[in-house]
């Protein structure tokens, strides 16, 4: 409707506009209904969950212990690479195996601006994301020549170069982060959560912004057809930087606030920056479905999660570390095979499978419909 | 190298002019939102004022009425339920008793269903006279002034008035600022256009050329190599603006090779493309890239078709309209509100081509798993949505039946009259190239046999040879 039909019918003053007035919707529900409103309860429930953790553990009383809450911020940091690489390999159907590597540059980064460096926080953390940036865009290149499962070997060398040039450089790395403030505060571990969960909120507005505009479009229409995209004046180069861009700084970001949160990471002992977490991010993410956050999100919470936050509790799982692996891969071989689309997929079907049973008994009750 | 620099600055040059119309355009974008946003707000603040009034003029009577009706509106959902049990019940038996053409049983079961039914009708009947009585202890207990109502109500109907006529003025006000803002803003955007263009003329100079006025793209000397392949060898043809031109040929003839040079998806070997663009310029069509030429006026479908399957119909129009967003990624990113006013513009624009290519039905469906021949209209849905000079339709009764090939005649001249562009179009389909076009050029191995009127390529020995071959006697004569 234009301003000016609005101007002509709009001053209501009508009764139907009163009747609407007399009952209001209750505006939880529908902020609830709103993807951004169930993304700011998310965050809710993990700052509550810290909150109930570190009171208990003042008073001695052990609801959450602190492992568990470890275990949770590792997963978090984790889902802001998979939230990179799901607009990656969900969007742009790039497949790349360099994740890890560059999670590492993120890490090395963040020692040496804090630790050596001593640089303020915005500098280190945007020194970080501009030569994050910059490896974007050569890995981008890269992946104009090259496509498919020959990008995913080379992106893996490439991560493993840069493995072993971290390692060279320095083969563990300790950070101190005792004498840094951020707004005043001394950042201990719970800061550092509470920066982790506004991190990865920012970063899931981002995506789902990127995914319903007009970007997430293009790179959904490079994905399925090159020739149509370029057709339609969409240039592969460009979209193909930007994919590779973000999924690098997802990752830089994930890097710094791993290293702040662990504080210490030993890079010839660790699996961190080796294939494994590269091959853990795609199987979560395809676990949880490559083109939704909420997908991706709970792909990440059950390959990294799972194990490090419940079975790790369970004598029998504790005991054989073997069968959490085993668990999980038996996971993806079932996902992947009966529903290609990941959780989400499942999830759809289950909600139409539930509203039609619903629809069949009441069917049964009252009879079709005329 | 001095060429090389050359067309460097030309690209830099492009990329600027592009820039400037870019900007202009988003500003404009801005500007008359304003004005939906100041009046909006306005609206909103009279009705809230006017609501207090309207309500102090109500009598008890009406002012009851509204709660009145949502509570039948609530009891009458509750009810249907009941209503459908009970005629349910009578169809399932009257079935079996008709089965078992039982007569006597089937007027007792209506009887009975009557009956039913009749009650529930007592029983929301009473609901109402229940409501009605709660309505007159109301109304006695909350006696109003007859004549202040009557007042109250006269004063609303004036004030009303006055509202809707301030804001009219305030609306008029605000449109006429922006349209004078707007003006100001486009003058001083077409000063350094010109001065832009000046430039850009300069520096092509001598190579500049001009097509003459009535064609809009022509194809001069192209020629494509595939290594020792011969695509396409010294193809010359005009297209004139407004008409439908055919390009036929057998298989492998190269025609889809010519498309592709238009289109730069292939650089052509040899040879000059010029199109007169959308703002009547003549430009070269081999200094643009394959991405770029969709700007310049032209958009093309494709002999398989690619639809984007992954997305829905309408999302489909809207990629291809990605270009015409002014929004960079970091407002979109953002989601700032520029991206959304363009994001409804375009879906507007989006929606009235589904709406006259008959597809509105499908405008949430997925594309995967649609019929060929809706897949083939969203085809060319698409290529409507860049507001094309020049529109390239590979193969587009390929796979379709008569009737559907006769009803995409029909919208091929629509798209003519309606979207004022040209068509240039590949087909095999010989009753359609003869029925649709105004002049076909037919080739053969890459070079032109013919080129003129349907009745006269129809009438050329060389094309009937070329499509049913020379027979060994007629070569020996030859």
């Amino acid at each position: 409707m234009t301003t000016l039909e609005r101007l002509e019918k709009g001053l209501l003053c009508n009764k139907s506009q009163l009747q609407r007035e007399a009952a209001p919707r209750s505006p939880l529900k529908g902020a609830l209904k709103n993807p951004l409103g169930q993304y700011a309860l998310f965050g809710i429930i993990l700052v509550v969950l810290q909150l109930i953790s570190s009171l208990g553990s003042e008073f001695g009383i052990r609801i959450i212990p602190v492992s568990f809450m470890t275990a949770l911020g590792s997963t978090l940091i984790y889902s802001m690479v998979s939230m990179g690489f799901c607009l990656l390999l969900g969007y742009s159907g790039l497949a790349s195996l360099g994740t890890a590597g560059f999670i590492g540059i993120g890490s090395y980064c963040a020692f040496f601006c804090f630790q050596e460096w001593g640089l303020p926080y915005i500098v280190a953390i945007g020194m970080t994301l501009a030569i994050s940036i910059i490896i974007g865009v050569f890995v981008g290149f890269i992946s104009l020549r090259i496509e498919g499962i020959y990008l995913a070997i080379i992106t893996l060398g490439l991560s493993e170069i840069l493995r072993y040039a971290l390692q060279t450089i320095r083969a563990t790395v300790n950070i101190d982060l005792s004498n840094i403030t951020l707004f005043g505060t001394r950042i201990d571990k719970e800061v550092v959560f509470y920066l982790i969960v506004a991190v990865l909120l920012l970063l899931i507005w981002i995506t789902n912004n990127l995914i319903k505009s007009p970007t997430g479009r293009a790179m959904l229409a490079m994905k399925n057809s090159t020739s149509a995209a370029q057709a339609y004046g969409i240039s592969l180069m460009k979209y193909r930087l930007l994919a590779f861009v973000l999924s690098t700084v997802y990752a830089a970001l994930a890097g710094i606030m791993y290293m702040m949160y662990l504080r210490s990471v030993s890079t010839s002992m660790s699996t961190l920056f080796r294939l494994t977490t590269s091959l853990n991010i795609l199987g979560a993410v395809i676990i949880g479905g490559a083109k939704s956050i909420w997908g991706v999100l709970a792909g990440t919470f059950i390959v990294f999660g799972l194990d490090s936050m419940f079975l790790q509790s369970i004598p029998l799982f504790n005991d054989n570390p073997t069968l959490i692996t085993l668990f999980t891969g038996i996971l993806i071989i079932l996902v992947v095979m009966f529903y290609p689309g990941g959780l989400q997929q499942l999830f759809t079907m289950l909600k139409g499978k539930i509203s039609a049973a619903i629809g069949k008994r009441r069917e049964a009750k009252y009879g079709k419909g005329i | 190298m001095a060429k090389a620099f050359n067309r460097f600055a030309l690209m830099r040059l492009d990329r600027k002019i592009k820039s400037v119309k870019n900007r202009a355009k988003k500003r404009n974008i801005l500007e008359r939102h304003k004005v939906t946003v100041a009046t909006n707000k306005q609206i909103r603040l009279a009705n809230k004022q006017l609501q207090k009034s309207l309500l102090s003029s109500l009598t008890a009577e009406e002012v009851f009425d509204l709660k009145l009706q949502q509570a039948l509106k609530k009891y009458d959902l509750k009810a249907k339920w009941e209503y459908r049990k009970v005629n349910h019940s009578l169809a399932k038996s009257l079935f079996e008793a008709k089965e078992a053409s039982n007569e006597q049983l089937m007027q007792k079961l209506m009887e009975e269903n009557r009956a039913a039914v009749d009650a529930l009708d007592k029983k929301r009947a009473d609901y109402v006279e229940k409501l009605e009585s709660k309505k007159r202890a109301y109304v006695q207990a909350n006696k109003v002034d007859e004549k202040l109502t009557q007042q109250n109500k006269q004063r609303f109907e004036k004030d009303a008035e006055e509202q809707r006529r301030k804001l009219r003025q305030l609306y008029d006000e605000k449109n006429a600022l922006a349209t004078a803002a707007i003006e100001r803003f486009d003058a001083n955007t077409a000063s350094a256009l010109e001065e832009l263009t000046k430039k850009r003329n300069a520096l092509l100079g001598s190579s500049r050329k001009e097509l003459s006025d009535n064609v809009i793209l022509s194809v001069k000397d192209l020629c494509m190599y595939f290594g020792g392949l011969h695509a396409v060898d010294e193809l010359s043809f005009d297209v004139k603006k407004g008409e439908i031109f055919g390009l036929i040929g057998p298989n492998g003839a190269g025609k889809t090779t010519v498309f592709n040079c238009i289109t730069q998806f292939y650089k052509p070997t040899r040879g000059e493309l010029l199109f007169r663009n959308k703002e009547d310029v003549t430009v070269r069509l081999t200094d643009y890239s394959v991405h770029d030429i969709v700007l310049e006026g032209i958009s093309r479908t494709f002999q398989n078709v690619e639809v984007i399957k992954e997305v829905s119909v309408l999302e489909n129009l809207l990629i291809a309209a990605t270009r015409f967003y002014t929004a960079s990624v970091f407002e979109q990113a953002l989601h700032l509100p520029i991206l959304k006013i363009e994001e409804e513009l375009i879906k507007q624009k989006a929606e009235a081509v589904l709406e006259l290519l008959g597809l509105s039905t499908y405008k949430n469906w997925y594309a995967f798993g649609l019929p060929y021949g809706v897949l083939k209209k969203i085809e060319i849905a698409r290529a409507l949505m860049t507001e094309p000079k020049l529109i390239i339709l590979d193969e587009p009764a390929a796979g379709l039946n008569d009737t559907e090939t006769a009803e995409l005649a029909t919208l091929i001249r629509r798209m003519r009259k309606e979207f004022d562009c040209t068509i240039l179009l590949v087909e095999h389909d010989m009753s359609l190239v003869m029925s649709v076009c105004d002049r076909v050029c037919a080739i053969s191995f890459g070079k032109k046999l013919a080129l003129g009127t349907p009745d006269e390529i129809q009438a050329d020995k060389q094309v009937q040879e070329a499509y049913l071959g020379v027979s060994d006697e007629e070569g020996g004569r030859q």
